[in-house]
């Protein structure tokens, strides 16, 4: 079968020029897609299942960064994880982290001597995976031999260190939650929260009693906890790390965590799993 | 501060030279009272106050119209150049026997007591009263020429200042300009991608796209230098950005501008409404994922000049309403402060139904 390619890129000419070229330099190289912002990339990615990922970075509603963050957190299933290329305009500061995550990135204006080189490692990788060469870590799920990639474990390894810390917070960490309840405001204990979870512009505080709405953005939150016990899991989510009881993967391969006090399964994107390793 | 100015009105030198020659009236007579009331204590006679009120007052006053007629009608203003002590030494001396005499005359027609004859005039104690006179003269110009003094430094310092802030104003104005005419490398690099791509897949259109970057980096690279320009052109510039921008988002955006003849001419500070154009794209519809539309219109309005750059896109979410609009916007003000005062303003609301508006309004100045 064909290596089949996805672009994302919000403009258009660019878009068709990425694909020409590629296709100039790969002639049997498959376009399955050209996705016109980061949320429409994620979902096209999921659908297809292409081998490879050509992401912009500055592109309306999510970055090319955060599309492959929440890609990573739902990749699932037989499909190898695609490999994925930044595409970025001249901007010093992304150009000098990636450098420094050793990602791989092409710069637009895109030359095609670049783009070439970029192709023969990627060609490399696909058969590389193909034939499952020894050393293939884990797919997202960590569900190893099953069609994963040495890759993925570099891009976990590259992406985290792209995250950013958070910033110490201004007023000091957060002892209490002060959640609305209907008309009453509870007040909770911050060792008493399980874990913190993003939803649209609110944060959900769930405890062993119950849950509890706050008004803030999680990346707000984060600095104002105390690091050593509260870490961020994924995207959307941060636990309380003395109420989890354990960490296991489930049937698809993804790392979940039970915890004391709540009933659910909390996900852990595989930016994450490194926390619950065994010592 | 054109305005500031204008609205007092001007001095002329000889409202000036009248002034200080009112204001070392008033030294003379403060002096004169002085002066009375320490010979009163020294003949020990408090009757007399008055009358030697009354005379010294008299003598006070002749001194200082002789003094001050020649030192102010013939030595020049004091205000700009400092009159040498020597001249106005050797005019006391003169002045003192004379003013003496002429006050006791004139003292004495007030208080009906006669005045002394010329001939019988020069006697040792009145000698002893010019002297006195003379002293008391010399104490009040070294006042008043001390009082000048202290003048001429604070005007020297005053317009050493107003000298200081023009060409600071000058340069704030220069470096605020420099600020909005500056292209976003990511912008510029951009296009660049996508002029090289056309040129790869539709040359014609490449070919239209280069052009329209020459106008936009010519109006931008060339406002560092200008400072005012047409609205014809500055709608030229504009209509050049979005013809860019229209190419790099596709169908994600459609564009609108609006310039009645009549304001073709009009006058404007260089590189003010590009960045208002610019905020809009880059914040309201570039990263909305449907993009929008934008909408470029001036209009007359009284005596004054309104544009509306509307667009269609995100809006002003919470952190943009309440810092006014950012860093464009606060630079736009900052310019629009510096060069109109109050008679300028700018603008950012949310839009009818979705979106944002900014309307700058400004003096009407035709070519």
């Amino acid at each position: 079968m064909n290596p089949r390619a996805l672009i994302a890129e919000d403009e258009p000419v660019l878009a068709a020029v990425l694909a020409r070229t590629l296709q100039g330099l790969w002639p049997g190289l498959e376009i399955a897609a050209i996705a016109p912002n980061g949320t429409a990339a994620v979902e096209q990615a999921l659908a297809l299942r292409p081998d490879m990922l050509f992401l912009d970075i500055r592109m309306p509603g999510q970055t090319g960064l955060e599309a492959a963050e929440e890609l990573l957190e739902r990749w699932d299933g037989p499909a190898p994880f695609p490999q994925i290329v930044f595409v970025t305009a001249y901007d010093d500061y992304a150009v000098q982290a990636f450098d420094t995550a050793a990602l791989d990135y092409v710069l637009k204006p895109v030359s095609e001597a670049r783009l070439a080189r970029t192709v023969e490692r990627l060609r490399a990788r696909l058969a590389g995976v193909a034939a499952g060469a020894p050393g293939n870590g884990a797919g997202p799920g960590g569900n190893g031999g099953n069609g994963g990639d040495g890759g993925l474990a570099r891009l976990v390894e590259q992406m985290r260190a792209l995250l950013p810390a958070p910033a110490p917070a201004p007023a000091g960490q957060l002892s209490v939650i002060r959640a609305a309840v209907g008309n009453t405001v509870r007040m909770i204990p911050v060792e008493d929260v399980v874990f913190f979870q993003a939803l649209d512009k609110y944060v959900n505080v769930a405890t062993a009693e119950g849950d509890a709405l706050i008004r803030l953005a999680l990346r707000e939150l984060l600095p104002q906890l105390d690091g050593a016990r509260f870490c961020q899991v994924s995207r959307g989510s941060i636990v309380n790390m003395r109420h989890v009881a354990s960490a296991s993967r489930d049937d698809t391969g993804k790392l979940t965590l039970a915890l004391r006090g709540r009933s659910e399964r909390l996900r852990v994107s595989p930016l994450f799993a490194h926390l619950f390793r065994q010592m | 501060m054109t305005a500031l100015t204008h609205s007092l009105p001007r001095c002329t030198p000889g409202d000036r030279r009248l002034r200080r020659f009112l204001d070392d009236l008033g030294m003379s007579i403060i002096l004169s009272a002085w002066a009375a009331v320490l010979i009163t204590l020294a003949t020990g006679n408090p009757a007399e106050l008055y009358q030697q009120l009354v005379y010294s007052a008299c003598i006070g006053v002749t001194a200082v119209v002789i003094i001050d007629g020649v030192r102010l009608g013939l030595l020049g203003d004091p205000a700009r150049r400092a009159h040498r002590p020597v001249a106005i030494l050797a005019l006391a001396v003169l002045t003192a026997p004379v003013a003496h005499y002429c006050g006791l005359v004139i003292g004495g027609a007030i208080l009906g007591q006669g005045s002394p004859s010329l001939s019988g005039y020069p006697t040792r104690p009145q000698l002893h009263m010019i002297l006195f006179t003379l002293i008391a003269i010399g104490a009040m110009f070294l006042i008043i020429m001390n009082r000048e003094r202290m003048q001429r430094i604070e005007a020297e310092h005053g317009e050493a200042r107003t000298r200081a802030e023009a060409v600071e104003r000058q340069a704030v104005q220069a470096q605020l300009r420099l600020l909005q005419a500056q292209i976003e490398p990511h912008m510029l690099f951009n296009t660049l991608a996508n002029l090289q791509g056309l040129i790869a897949i539709d040359p014609a259109r490449a070919g239209r796209m280069l052009d329209q970057l020459i106008q936009y980096l010519r109006a931008t690279l060339g406002a560092t230098r200008a400072e005012n320009t047409l609205l014809a052109d500055e709608f030229g510039a504009i209509d050049a950005y979005l013809g860019l921008m229209a190419v790099r988002m596709g169908e994600r955006l459609s564009y609108r501008c609006v310039l009645p003849d009549a304001l073709r001419t009009a006058r404007l500070p260089a590189m003010l409404l590009q960045p208002l154009v610019e905020n809009a794209i880059i914040h309201g519809l570039e990263p909305k994922i449907d993009g929008g539309a934008i909408t470029i219109e001036a209009r007359a309005h009284g005596g004054a000049l309104e544009i509306l750059v509307s667009d269609s896109g995100l809006g002003l979410d919470d952190t943009r309403a309440s810092q006014g609009g950012g860093v464009g916007i606060a630079t736009t003000r900052e310019r629009l402060r510096a060069l109109y005062g109050e008679r300028a303003s700018l603008t950012l609301s949310p839009g009818h139904q979705h979106g944002a508006v900014a309307r700058l309004v400004l003096p009407l100045e035709q070519a």
